[in-house]
C-alpha cells in the first residue's frame, strides 16, 4: 500500500471540497478542454465540429437526466419534451420577427421556464415511482407532441423555423456563429462548439455543487432510503420536485442551444425515441457521476454520426431512398437499443467505471492484485 | 444557527418536567393493537431500556415518537412541546433522532456524506445556493464538517470516511448509523436494537459508545435491546412491554425480577 492513499490520513475540509481533488482529475479536465478548444481551430471539415456541438449540447441534457435518475433515483423519459420546451422558448422569445432577445436573455428564459414547467410536473414523481414514472414521463412526452403541434401561434407548428440573425448567439461583440478571436475566422460550426462547450462547463460545475451541497445530498438520501431520509429531516416533497425542475432546467437549455443551431424544430423528432437516447447516453455514460454523462454524450453522438456518414460502405444499409436494406434511422435505434441492454448487463457501471478501473490498473502497476 | 455544538444536560434529575413524556398511547393497525395505552416518562440525561418479546411493539413506540406511525389516541411531548401530529421531517427538526432495528443508511453514499445528513434539519443551502457554491454554501459545509469529523473520532470511524457505506460490515454500519443520529443534535436518541446480531467484541465497542454518549455528551437516549446482559449493564431504567402493554417499569434489577416480566418472557422461550 502506497501511504499516500491512505484514507485514514487527516485532510484537510478544504482540500476535500476541492472539485478536482485528484490528479488524474486534473488530467481529464485539461485533455478536454485542449480537445474542445483545440478542434475548431484547426480542424475544418464540418463532420467533426458538428460532431462536436451535438455532443456538447446533448451533454448539457444528460448531465440534467443524471441528476434525476442516477442521484434522485428517479427515471424519466420525459427528456424530449423539455429539450421541445428549450427549443421552443428560442422561438418564442428570440426569433427577431417575435421578441428578438440575445443569448444571455433565451438561454436563461429557457432554463427557468424548463425549471418551472419541471416543477409542476414534478409531484407526479410524488404520487408515482419506479416504472410508473416512466410511463407517467412517456405519457408527458406524446402530451407535449400534442401541445407543440397545435400551438401553432407560440410554436410554429409542426416544422418551426427560427429567422437567422445577427445577434441570435452574441454575447456583446463575440457572436458565435461568426467567430474571429486572434486572427482565426471561424466557421459557425466552429463558433457554435466553442458555445456549446461553454454551457456544458457552466453545467458540469452546477451539477457538481449540487451534489456535494446540502440539497444534493438530500435527493441521493431519498433515492437510497426515502423512509430514512424523512426520519432526518428531508422533505420527500421538496427534494424531488427540486430534482425534477433542476433536471428540467438543463434539458430546457440543450433544447434551446440545439434550437438556436438548427434554426429548426421539427415537433416529429421530439419523440421517445429521443428521451430513450438520453437514458442510453447516462447508460453507457455511467448512472451516477457527473462526467460519465458527458462521455456518454460523446460516445452515443458519435455512433449515428458516424453511421450516416459511411453508410455508403456499410453492408445491408441503405443510403437513399428506394434503396433495399435497413434504414440509417432504425440502424441507430437498434444500436442504442443494445447498447442500452449490453451496458446495463455487462458494464452496470457504464464507461465512468471502466475508466475508474483502467485509473486503478495504472496506480498499481507494476504491482499486480 | 450552525455552529457545532453538543447537547448538555441542564438537568438530570427527576424533579424537573421530564424530556419526554408518553402518555396514553394507542396504536391500532385495523383489528390489531400494536400499542395499547403505553406511558412513559423519560429525563434528561438517562438512558432508558424498552424491552419486550418479538412483536411487542417496541419498534412501532419509536415510529410513534417521530411520528412515521400517528397513534390514534395519547399524547406525546418532548420538552413540553407537542410532538402528535407533525411530519417525520419535522420531529428530526425538534430533536428526535433515532437508529433502525434494519438499518437506514444511505448505503451508496459514503460515511461523511451520510453524518453530513444527519445535520441537514441544521443546515440552510437551498437548490440555488448550494448549485452557486456561493459564500455562505461554503461556509456551512465546513462548519458542519468539523462537526462530523468530530463525531467521526468519537466513534472511530476515520479509517472508513470515504467509503460507500454499503459495502462496510454489518458492525461498521451499526456504528455509522449511529454516528448519524448523533450528528443530528438530538434532544432525545433513539436506538433501535444497537448490539444485534453483533459478535462480543463489536457489543462492547457499542456499550461503551452508548455509555460515552450519556456520560460525555450528556444526551437522553431510550434503547430497544433483546440482549439483556446489556440493558442490565447500562441501562438506568427499565420499561417491559408485552402485546403492546406496558408490564413493568423500573431499575433494571426490579424489571428483571418481576413476575409478569418473567412470565412474558418464559412463554417465549416454548
Ligand atoms: N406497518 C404495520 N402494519 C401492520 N402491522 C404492523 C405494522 N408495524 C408493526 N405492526 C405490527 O405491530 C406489532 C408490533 O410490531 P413491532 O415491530 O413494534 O414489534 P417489536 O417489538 O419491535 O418486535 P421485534 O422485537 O421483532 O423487533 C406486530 O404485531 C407487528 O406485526
Ligand atoms: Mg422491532
Amino acid at each position: 500500500m502506497r501511504p499516500r492513499r491512505l484514507s485514514s490520513m487527516k485532510t484537510s475540509y478544504a482540500h476535500d471540497l476541492r472539485l478536482f481533488p485528484t490528479a488524474w482529475k486534473r488530467i481529464g479536465l485539461v485533455l478536454l478542454l485542449a480537445v474542445v478548444v483545440l478542434v475548431p481551430l484547426y480542424v475544418k471539415d464540418v463532420f467533426w465540429l458538428n460532431l462536436l456541438v451535438i455532443a456538447g449540447i446533448y451533454a448539457v441534457a444528460a448531465i440534467g437526466l443524471n441528476l434525476l435518475t442516477g442521484y434522485a433515483g428517479q427515471v424519466s423519459l420525459g427528456t424530449a419534451f423539455f429539450i421541445g420546451l428549450g427549443g421552443y422558448t428560442v422561438v418564442w422569445f428570440a426569433d427577431p420577427t417575435r421578441w428578438g432577445w440575445p443569448l444571455w436573455g433565451w438561454l436563461p428564459m429557457a432554463a427557468l421556464i424548463g425549471a418551472l414547467v419541471g416543477a409542476a410536473v414534478g409531484p407526479i414523481a410524488l404520487r408515482v415511482r419506479g416504472q410508473y414514472l416512466v410511463i407517467v414521463t412517456l405519457g408527458l412526452v406524446v402530451v407535449g407532441q400534442y401541445l407543440f403541434r397545435n400551438t401553432e401561434s407560440v410554436t410554429g407548428g409542426n416544422n418551426a423555423t427560427i429567422e437567422a440573425t445577427h445577434n441570435l448567439v452574441a454575447i456583446g461583440p463575440v457572436n458565435f456563429a461568426d467567430l474571429q478571436l486572434f486572427g482565426f475566422v471561424f466557421k459557425k460550426e466552429a463558433g457554435f462548439v466553442y458555445l456549446a462547450w461553454i454551457v456544458v462547463l457552466i453545467t458540469a460545475l452546477i451539477a457538481k455543487n449540487l451534489v456535494r451541497t446540502r440539497p444534493g445530498r438530500a435527493i441521493q438520501a431519498i433515492r437510497d432510503r426515502d423512509v430514512a431520509a424523512e426520519v432526518i429531516g428531508v422533505s420527500l416533497v421538496r427534494y424531488k420536485i427540486g430534482a425534477f425542475a433542476v433536471s428540467s432546467a438543463m434539458a430546457a437549455v440543450a433544447g434551446a442551444l440545439l434550437a438556436s443551431y438548427t434554426r429548426f424544430i421539427s415537433v416529429d423528432s421530439l419523440d421517445i425515441f429521443l428521451s430513450i437516447q438520453f437514458l442510453a447516453i447516462i447508460i453507457v455514460g455511467g448512472v451516477g457521476t457527473i462526467y460519465g454523462a458527458v462521455l456518454g454524450a460523446v460516445a452515443l453522438q458519435a455512433i449515428p454520426e458516424f453511421i450516416n456518414r459511411f453508410s455508403d460502405s456499410l453492408p445491408y444499409v441503405a443510403t437513399g431512398t428506394g434503396e433495399s436494406g435497413i434504414s440509417v434511422a432504425s440502424l441507430n435505434s437498434a444500436i442504442f437499443g443494445i447498447l442500452i441492454i449490453v451496458f446495463l448487463i455487462f458494464f452496470p457501471h457504464g464507461l465512468a467505471a471502466l475508466w475508474e478501473r483502467t485509473k486503478a490498473f495504472f496506480q498499481r502497476w507494476p504491482y499486480r492484485t | 444557527m450552525t455552529t457545532p455544538q453538543s447537547t448538555t444536560p441542564t438537568a438530570t434529575s427527576d424533579q424537573d418536567e421530564p424530556r419526554l413524556s408518553v402518555s396514553g398511547v394507542t396504536l391500532r393497525f385495523g383489528g390489531l393493537v400494536a400499542l395499547d395505552d403505553v406511558s412513559f416518562d423519560v429525563h434528561a440525561g438517562e438512558l432508558f431500556a424498552i424491552i419486550g418479546p418479538n412483536g411487542a411493539g417496541k419498534t412501532s413506540i419509536f415510529n410513534c415518537l417521530n411520528q412515521v406511525y400517528k397513534p390514534q389516541e395519547g399524547d406525546i411531548r418532548l420538552d413540553g412541546e407537542q410532538v402528535m401530529g407533525k411530519k417525520p421531517a419535522k420531529t428530526a427538526a425538534m430533536g428526535m433522532a433515532r437508529t433502525f432495528q434494519n438499518l437506514g443508511l444511505f448505503v451508496r453514499l459514503n460515511v461523511v456524506d451520510n453524518l453530513m445528513l444527519g445535520r441537514h434539519h441544521l443546515m440552510r443551502t437551498g437548490f440555488l445556493a448550494g448549485m452557486l457554491w456561493v459564500g455562505k454554501a461554503k461556509r456551512e459545509e465546513i462548519a458542519n464538517r468539523r462537526r462530523v469529523e468530530e463525531i467521526i473520532e468519537l466513534l472511530e470511524l476515520q479509517q472508513h470516511r470515504y467509503q460507500p457505506v454499503g459495502l462496510l460490515p454489518y458492525g461498521i454500519q451499526k456504528r455509522i448509523e449511529l454516528g448519524r443520529a448523533l450528528a443530528m443534535e438530538p434532544r432525545v436518541l433513539l436506538l433501535d436494537e444497537p448490539v444485534a446480531g453483533m459478535n462480543l467484541e463489536e457489543t462492547e465497542d457499542m456499550a461503551r459508545y452508548i455509555l460515552e454518549i450519556r456520560n460525555e455528551l450528556g444526551i437522553t437516549q431510550i434503547m430497544v435491546e433483546h440482549d439483556m446482559h446489556l440493558v442490565m449493564d447500562i441501562a438506568d431504567r427499565v420499561m417491559a412491554i408485552d402485546f403492546g402493554r406496558e408490564i413493568a417499569t423500573g431499575s433494571p434489577e426490579e424489571v428483571q425480577n418481576d413476575e409478569k416480566v418473567i412470565e412474558a418472557y418464559l412463554g417465549q422461550e416454548t
